[in-house]
């Protein structure tokens, strides 16, 4: 885990500068999110709360919306990501891509219900088609590219 | 105690989980509720740490992109050379013409800087990055306290509102935009000075709430701020309507806005820093109407 520190600087450099000009329709994928996945993966369920908590106030530090947004959300999917990981194994691009999908948008479902009991009431639709469904969409393709890499490269290697 | 720690050991999964939910939840109605000294330091030491290295990663962004545009430049350069020398002759003959234009313009500016100087201040401001999740609409900039920035101050475009400073460190100030969904401005259909609430919408556009419902609205209506609130001049432009919703039962009408300032674009904006700046941004707006 030498690379957590590495890592969460290198999401918070690219959710702040980098992924500007990737946006489609200005909507970026969630990267602290991946962490979160990636992190839960390789680590305790008590860790990975942490953890998630620890990433989830580094992106609410560099967002507008109240400190502890993301940290709640993070932190809860941290720890179910890694009590379920040994469950839920997969190395199919499709199972992985439903797997990350439905995690980014069980995250978005908790970030509008905390915004909606703190900030007031929210649209519902505007933030599930404007926001939760293109951002889950957009971090579960991302996802899949960086978690599945190794297995294309090593594909791409092997002796014929 | 010790029937304490065995059972803190017993049951750590559980006490962690509920430990970083319960600390969320708190870190969040404090802010809510009334910022705290504590969360206002905690979100500042988060960005002063992070800001520099934003500030570095935007720097060489910037550096890789000059460089790659120097080199495409160079390879266009002989092409246009020989187009430019055709050029050259045509431009010689209009170049008397306006000499003597350019001369006039050129007084004309240093009268409208020097009123404009003497009315607002203002301080420029890159920006070096932007929010770092989809729900909320910020940007941060390369200035902060150090400079003069201050919070609620307002950020402005050559074409128009951008938002108002919300957060400041010594060396960053983090701006919350026009589009955000938790910002709510003043403002006033110039042709008809009738008032509304301009506030974002999850979307890339903002909403105009609030207009009396038989209020004379139309698509092009241009909409500035209406100074009611304390933090925004009066007169500055905030966008144009696209559409009037009129709903059956509702009691006011909204509007769907396309703000004056591409804010998904922007580069450097300026900071309204002085307050007698007010004046001059409104009589400025209005002597160009």
């Amino acid at each position: 885990m030498n690379w957590f520190l590495p890592g969460l600087l290198f999401c918070a450099m690219a959710q702040a500068v980098l992924l500007g000009p990737l946006s489609v329709w200005g909507i970026r994928p969630d990267l602290f999110l991946l962490l979160v996945f990636l992190v839960s993966q390789r680590v305790s369920p008590e860790a990975a709360t942490a953890l998630g908590f620890l990433i989830g106030l580094c992106q609410d530090g560099l967002s507008g919306g109240p400190l502890g947004l993301h940290a709640f959300s993070d932190s809860l999917l941290g720890f179910l990501a890694a009590r379920l990981s040994h469950h839920m194994y997969t190395d199919k691009p499709l199972a992985l891509f439903w797997l990350l999908l439905g995690g980014s948008a069980a995250a978005g479902g908790i970030t509008l219900a905390l915004l909606t009991f703190f900030l007031g009431p929210r649209l519902l639709l505007p933030a599930l088609f404007r926001v939760i469904a293109p951002e889950a969409l957009y971090t579960a393709a991302v996802g899949l590219l960086i978690l599945w890499l190794p297995q294309i490269r090593a594909a791409l290697t092997r002796p014929t | 105690m010790s029937v304490l720690l065995r059972l803190l050991a017993r049951y750590r999964r559980a006490v962690i989980l509920t430990t970083a939910l319960v600390l969320s939840f708190l870190l969040m109605t404090l802010q809510v509720r009334h910022e705290t000294a504590v969360v206002t330091l905690t979100r500042q030491a988060l960005l002063f740490v992070v800001s520099p290295f934003i500030k570095v990663t935007a720097a060489s962004i910037q550096g890789v992109t000059d460089i790659w545009r120097d080199y495409v430049d160079l390879r266009a350069l002989r092409e246009e050379n020989k187009r430019l020398q055709l050029e050259t002759t045509t431009l010689k003959r209009r170049l008397d013409q306006l000499q003597e234009q350019a001369l006039e313009t050129q007084r004309l500016e240093r009268l409208l800087a020097m009123r404009q100087a003497s009315q607002a201040e203002f301080l420029t401001a890159r920006v070096v990055g932007k929010d770092a999740t989809n729900w909320f609409k910020t940007i941060l900039l390369d200035r902060g306290s150090l400079e003069g920035v201050r919070r609620n101050q307002p950020v402005l475009a050559p074409d128009g509102l951008v938002g108002k400073v919300v957060e400041v460190t010594p060396t960053s100030a983090r701006v919350q935009l026009l589009t955000d969904p938790v910002n709510a401005v003043g403002g006033l259909i110039q042709r008809t000075r009738v008032t509304g609430i301009v506030s974002g919408n999850l979307g890339a556009g903002a909403r105009v709430r609030y207009l009396p419902l038989l209020a004379d609205v139309v698509v092009g209506d241009e909409v500035v701020t209406s100074g009611m609130g304390g933090v925004f001049p009066k007169g500055i432009l905030v966008g144009r309507i696209t559409a009037v919703e009129r709903r059956s039962g509702a009691l006011f009408q909204e509007a769907t806005l396309q703000p004056a300032v591409d804010l998904s674009r922007l580069e450097e904006v300026l900071i309204l820093t002085a307050l007698e700046a007010r004046e001059g941004i409104e009589s400025g707006t209005r002597s160009r109407q």
